[in-house]
């Protein structure tokens, strides 16, 4: 008798030791090597991990997400024929989330470092974000990197990325304005040989067809572009680019970048 | 705003008090089950359990969880890579993740049983063996034993170190957001980056606060309760 009720309880520990394993997945699953694109499309959902990170993932005032990345996401779930979930995760565990299949991509303005490129198979960049030095064409020729810069006069909006661009690099003639515009003002009247503003804010406002045409952005500072993380070796990746080319080309990633103010990578 | 902030807190805490509540409803048994099993005299199932509360009590809280959220969808994945599958492999390649509340709760399950069989196993232990010897003389059943003359002598005794164990419970659900499950200390941070609040986070303080108090509380009426008991 005493065997037997520690027998039992013998199995019933092994079992706890294993409830984590239990799995609610059909286990008559065809071959095992089929694709992650096929996956996903089986399945019927893009799980999508996202933080709450405006103006990619954000709710609006229903509670709704909504969002640059969100409205992208749909648009490419859409072509894939497949609905669109978003899940909130703790971006310090987003590749295990990827890894561990609870999502199927990390889209959530997620900047391409290293570290996304080791863990998982990124998408081509989408949106950038940078600062850029903004002067006037003909004095941006003989300006081409930091350096250079150093004993020009600058613009650039107090408490903004900008300024802290300008004393990173250590250039000490500097004059705080109220806005990136006025900033841009100061370059165009020709009270400072330069400003520091947003991409995206240059993207608008200066070269052709702008009220700026005569200045240009000269460099590139503290650049980063965003991409989409997939699983290693997954299929999805390529699908993504694919269909981002066409969203590209067709206008709708243009009028998405209008609307939230962000600056795609052409 | 202070409402709103309320209101959210609130649903958070649900959360908390969910873990909480089911944790316990689960480990209190489960415990007793791992405590008789390391004082059994089979000696294979007593190394089982101690080896199995060694690894579980060895190993951080906020570990377990993230090995038994992600553990079985990677172990799928690995084993979807192998080519030629056997039986067990094409098993195991049907892991995935399950339910992040589920995770959560068996992590806790799991590693509060753990602890609650030591204090259980303490409690039976300093029960004289006179008094099971007594039982015996009296053609007491091993379980007779157990249940009239042991039982409530241990539930006594260890009110004190369950009550610890179960107020550290109340705080150590805050892991949970580790795998984002939304409890209190989530809904808490969640508005330093979505409005630029922080007090909420502070505030979510004098919840723990309170039903520590709470529980505190009921302790004290319990081992009142329990002290016409003199072991």
């Amino acid at each position: 008798m005493k065997r037997i009720i520690a027998l039992l309880m013998a199995i019933l520990m092994m079992s706890v030791v294993f409830v984590g394993c239990g799995s609610t997945a059909d286990a008559t699953k065809d071959e095992a090597a089929a694709s992650d694109l096929d996956y996903i499309t089986e399945k019927g959902t893009l799980v999508v991990g996202i933080t709450d990170y405006a103006p990619m993932n954000y709710k609006d005032d229903n509670g709704e997400w909504t969002g640059f990345d969100t409205e992208f996401a749909q648009a490419v779930g859409e072509k894939l024929g497949v609905e669109v979930e978003f899940i909130e995760i703790n971006w310090d565990n987003k590749f295990l989330e990827l890894d561990s299949k609870s999502i199927d991509c990390i889209w959530n303005g997620m900047t391409i470092t290293e570290e996304a490129t080791l863990n998982a198979s990124v998408t081509n960049p989408y949106v950038e974000n940078a600062q850029v030095v903004v002067m006037t064409a003909d004095k941006a020729k003989d300006y081409k990197d930091a350096e250079s810069m150093k004993d020009l006069s600058f613009a650039a909006e107090a408490g903004s990325a900008g300024e802290a661009t300008i004393s990173d690099n250590g250039w000490a003639n500097y004059t705080a304005v109220k806005a990136q515009s006025d900033a841009l003002l100061e370059v165009a009247s020709g009270s400072s040989d330069a400003c520091v503003i947003d991409i995206t804010m240059a993207n608008a406002m200066t070269g052709e067809g702008t009220s700026y045409e005569n200045l240009v952005q000269a460099l590139k500072l503290n650049t980063e572009q965003y991409g989409i993380a997939c699983r290693k070796d997954s299929d999805l990746t390529a699908k993504i680019n694919e269909i981002m080319a066409t969203l590209m080309s067709d206008g709708t990633l243009d009028a998405l970048a209008e609307k939230y103010e962000l600056a795609l990578v052409k | 705003m202070f409402w709103e902030v309320t209101l959210n807190l609130l649903k958070g805490f649900g959360v908390t008090c969910e873990v909480f509540a089911l944790t316990l409803l689960f480990a209190l048994p489960l415990g007793l089950i791992i405590s008789f099993g390391s004082m059994s005299k089979f000696k294979p199932l007593k190394l089982i359990c101690k080896v199995f509360v060694w690894c579980i009590r060895g190993t951080p809280l906020m570990l377990q969880m993230i090995v038994i959220y992600y553990g079985p969808g990677l172990v799928g994945k690995w084993a979807q890579g192998i080519e030629n599958p056997g039986a067990i492999i094409a098993w195991l390649a049907s892991w995935t993740v399950f339910d992040r509340f589920v995770a959560v709760l068996v992590a806790f399950i799991i590693n509060y049983a753990c602890y609650f069989s030591e204090i259980y196993r303490g409690g039976i232990e300093a029960i004289p063996v006179g008094q099971k010897e007594a039982g015996q003389v009296l053609g007491m059943k091993k379980s007779q034993l157990f249940f009239k003359v042991t039982l409530l002598q241990v539930i006594k005794r260890i009110v004190p170190p369950m009550s610890n164990e179960i107020i550290t419970l109340v705080k150590d659900t805050s892991l949970a957001r580790i795998i984002a499950v939304y409890e209190i200390i989530y809904a808490g941070e969640r508005f330093i980056k979505a409005e630029g609040l922080i007090w909420p986070l502070f505030y979510t303080g004098a919840f723990y606060l309170i039903f520590c108090g709470v529980l505190t509380l009921l302790f004290g009426y319990i081992e009142k309760k329990l002290d016409y008991f003199r072991g």
